[in-house]
């Protein structure tokens, strides 16, 4: 297992290259000049070409991003055009709070998607069923922005039981997290459903049963085990949406995460502190991409080592 | 009445039916019989003829809704199981009744050890402690013959082979000594030796523990391997019921006649096997008359017009055709008819 883990690790490596490579040509593709942005408006042609100079702009391109990747490999994301202050530090202040954000969001995801599609899968085409799925078809079909501003307006301003914005305690996590997770709980119930369905008509439910156990031994011990294997993809490729959501979530809830910087940076044309931005979500993908796989090797011995 | 010959199970008028959109499928549709202490009853059949859904009803599992016992009695030591309320019912399953299912390959649980899976029923049924009870699995696993034991316990199923999964399955329904063990095709995924294998173990302990067992199957070898008296069923009915013997050297049904006429005999030049011609009617609507009547060679209008009843003969078999009534006028099966 802990051979598998360092395998797997090994792997990423060059993943994390192809990552950096697309992101810093992608920001290459972006309109306007940074150095123009950063000379402001009228500057003479010679500041702009000492600022480009003194940036490394006029360089090949090639040898820019052979710069910038040793030098995220030293730690250094580059220095925000904005305030001339490192890049790393400006996000290792966002992320936690991001970091925060995703994981309460997941952990709803998880438990309300895998909570709904087991009730849903004990009693199909039940009542309680149709219930519960006709939540999560809205779950899947309402754009978080709209739904982040309907709970904002119903639990903040109508009822006044938690917070508009902001991210100080626990009662401001609610709102976000629950925003954010939503549609993942959506996707991961009608998963866990479908596959719950799949599992107790299978041939090893009708051995458990004919050995007299009960009805709950059987769903969380012999069915769900096995149901939860296609749900932890789905959850895994949750978590990519998930972090992108987070610039919507973020924004609406005034949260001064990851996405908000990686937006404001946008909008300033900030492009060192774009790069990081995105690099950072994409390794943090990459790592849940790793976790991910880890588990479904816990969950399915069949799934060979290497 | 000896010991050895008291009915342990009795299947009275049985009838299990499906209820579906296309209407009303009648799996098994009145079908007795008794087994006995230490008694191995064969259950034959084609494909579809009820013989499974027999099993399952026993033990109650069939998969309701659309299916459902619609009548009779399934007495278990006096117990009527078909009323008996489902934790009453679940203390029966895997202790006093247990079953062998046909698939090996997928009956057990892909992601539990098979030593977990043995040692559950323990600790269900005789209240065993964890230990104890992972001991007696593999204690379990020896006694089918799975080489070392304590090892294999605690692989997944997807680390044995076919055969070896068929032996744990047989490990897990014996593993509480059930005084009735219900094989429903215990042979038919394994390849033919170690079908022999399977068999005998079963049959040793069967003399070790004085279970009753029926075989299901749609096997004739197995059959005359194995059983002490045979049932035949044919479309959710049984259209003879007697001992094996009779069933191979004297079949008294013409459907039986003709399952014993399509085996391949070995010391005979044969060009083509012999088949029944037909198909069998569907579940949702049988005839009125014999179920058989318009595949059999010997068909009299009396066959279309009614049911005939399960009567029992001089020898002590029982059929289910108007050939062995009064009302007969046809032809009969001569002696010779048996190839």
């Amino acid at each position: 297992m802990l051979m598998f883990i360092f395998r797997r690790l090994l792997q990423t490596i060059p993943v994390v290259i192809g990552v950096t490579f697309v992101v810093f040509f992608i920001m290459q593709l972006v309109p306007g000049d940074p150095a123009v942005l950063l000379a402001g408006e009228g500057a003479s042609k010679e500041t702009i070409n000492g600022i480009r100079e003194q940036l490394g702009l006029n360089r090949p391109l090639l040898v820019q991003y052979f710069d910038y990747l040793t030098n995220i490999f030293h730690g250094d994301f580059g220095t925000s055009l904005k305030n001339s202050q490192p890049v790393l530090d400006e996000i290792m202040v966002r992320l936690p709070i991001t970091m925060e954000l995703a994981f309460f969001s997941i952990l709803i995801t998880i438990i309300l998607g895998m909570a709904a599609g087991i009730i849903s899968a004990i009693k199909p085409y039940s009542l309680t069923d149709t219930g519960v799925m006709l939540v999560a078809l809205l779950g899947i079909s309402l754009p978080s922005f709209w739904f982040g501003l309907m709970m904002m307006y119903f639990f903040s301003v109508k009822l006044q039981i938690l917070p508009v914005a902001g991210w100080d305690s626990i009662l401001h996590v609610i709102l976000p997290s629950l925003t954010l997770g939503a549609g993942g709980a959506a996707i991961v119930a009608r998963m866990t459903r479908s596959s719950m369905l799949e599992v107790v008509r299978q041939d090893y439910i009708r051995t458990a049963r004919a050995k007299g156990l009960r009805e709950r031994v059987i769903i969380y011990k012999h069915a769900l085990r096995n149901a939860l294997i296609p749900v932890i993809t789905v959850v895994g490729l949750q978590f990519g949406s998930l972090l992108g959501g987070t610039v919507l979530v973020e924004s609406i809830f005034a949260i001064n995460g990851l996405g908000r910087m990686i937006v404001d940076a946008i909008r300033m044309r900030d492009l060192p502190m774009v790069q990081g931005g995105v690099l950072m979500a994409s390794l943090i993908f990459v790592i849940v991409n790793l976790l991910v796989d880890v588990f479904y090797r816990f969950f399915n011995k069949r799934i060979e080592l290497n | 009445m000896t010991e050895k010959n008291k009915p342990i199970l009795e299947v009275k008028g049985l009838k299990t039916h499906f209820y579906t959109k296309r209407g009303v499928s009648k799996a098994v549709d009145g079908i007795d019989f008794t087994l006995k202490k230490g008694e191995t009853l064969g259950i034959v059949g084609e494909s579809g003829c009820g013989k499974s859904m027999t099993s399952l009803s026993i033990l109650r599992l069939i998969p309701s809704p659309p299916g459902k016992i619609a009548g009779g009695q399934i007495l278990f030591k006096g117990k009527d199981l078909v009323s008996l309320p489902e934790d009453e019912m679940r203390k029966i399953r895997g202790n006093e009744i247990s079953m062998i299912f046909q698939e090996p390959m997928t009956s057990l649980n892909p992601v539990i050890p098979v030593g977990e899976q043995i040692a559950e029923a323990l600790r269900l049924h005789q209240n065993m402690g964890k230990k104890e009870a992972w001991t007696k699995s593999i204690e379990m696993l020896k006694l089918v013959g799975i080489p070392s034991p304590d090892k294999r316990a605690k692989q997944e199923p997807f680390q044995l082979s076919g055969g070896m999964r068929q032996r744990v399955m047989i490990a897990m329904a014996l593993a509480c000594t059930p005084e009735v063990l219900i094989a429903d095709e215990p042979t038919t995924a394994l390849d033919v030796t170690i079908q022999a294998q399977i068999l005998s173990l079963i049959k040793d302990l069967q003399t070790k523990l004085g279970m009753g067992v029926i075989m299901i199957t749609h096997d004739l070898g197995v059959v005359a391997e194995t059983c002490d008296s045979v049932a035949v069923m044919y479309a959710g009915n049984i259209v003879e019921h007697a001992a094996t013997e009779y069933i191979f050297t004297n079949p008294k049904h013409p459907y039986t006649l003709g399952l014993i006429n399509s085996l391949p005999k070995i010391h005979e030049d044969q060009e083509e096997l012999q088949t029944i011609e037909g198909s069998v009617p569907s579940p949702y609507n049988m005839p009125i008359g014999c179920r058989f009547a318009s595949r059999c060679p010997f068909e009299q209008p009396i066959c279309h017009a009614k049911q005939p009843e399960l009567v029992e003969q001089a020898d002590g078999s029982k059929v289910r055709c108007w050939m062995y009534t009064d009302k007969w006028t046809g032809q009969v099966i001569e002696k010779e008819a048996v190839q």
